[in-house]
């Protein structure tokens, strides 16, 4: 599996979404992306990538895509 | 981290409910972050007694519930920073197996499963008579620290 797949079946398991709705994925945009499920998603990356997220990088956190942008800065490059 | 006890006053610094709706008398044991233990009394002259229900008082399941969660918050306002902090429910899961009755002590056992990130998911489960009451999977929050974690909108 590679980073984007893994990166990609966090969301769907997360959030209970197909894979196609991702691209416009955003905080609060679907109920199940909430404060809860904010964490959970964080929790749930950080257990596929083995890295611990900086606190300004889970507030910044904000989208799908802003997500991949963050996780090049611990060196996880989603392509 | 060491284990300790708190009387009713005591857990008064860690549990912001109150009577009547202070759903714990005595925390027996508790670890931070780890587990927390006790017994509500339940006296003849509790205030949901009479009607609930006439001629067949028991412990409301809300209550039963209330307490467990009660109890899962004090195992996170005993870390240390978060004494006298407002905790919430997020979400639980309850099972009920037996009426817990007046004249008896609900005794109440939860364990944090996690806590992260202001977070804490655990277990909770309340006896009576020595038998299992109700068992339940809760989610609780302190939201001044959740908040901090947050996406601004």
């Amino acid at each position: 599996m590679n980073n984007l797949d893994k990166y990609n079946q966090v969301f769907v398991k997360t959030f209970s979404i197909k894979k196609e709705k991702l691209k416009k994925l955003k905080y609060n945009s679907i109920s199940k992306w909430d404060s809860v499920g904010h964490m959970s998603m964080i929790s749930a990356l950080e257990d596929s990538f083995k890295i611990t997220f900086e606190m300004d990088d889970i507030i910044d956190f904000s989208s799908y895509e802003v997500g991949k942008k963050i996780l090049k800065k611990y060196k996880i490059i989603i392509k | 981290m060491k284990t300790f006890s708190l009387n009713n006053l005591e857990l008064l610094e860690y549990q912001p409910n109150r009577p009547p709706f202070l759903m714990i008398d005595h925390v027996t044991k508790v670890m931070p972050g780890k587990f927390a233990e006790g017994y509500k009394k339940l006296i003849k002259t509790e205030w949901y007694f009479p009607i609930h229900f006439p001629g067949n008082p028991n412990m409301p399941g809300a209550l039963q519930l209330e307490a467990l969660a009660q109890m899962l918050t004090v195992a996170i306002t005993t870390l240390p920073g978060n004494k006298g902090k407002v905790t919430h429910a997020i979400s639980h899961q309850v099972k009920f197996k037996k009426e817990v009755k007046p004249g008896r002590n609900f005794v109440i056992k939860t364990k944090v499963n996690s806590w992260n990130r202001g977070i804490c998911r655990g277990i909770g489960l309340g006896f009576t008579d020595g038998e299992l009451a109700c068992e339940a999977e809760m989610t609780i929050t302190i939201p001044e620290i959740l908040k901090k974690f947050l996406p601004k909108k």
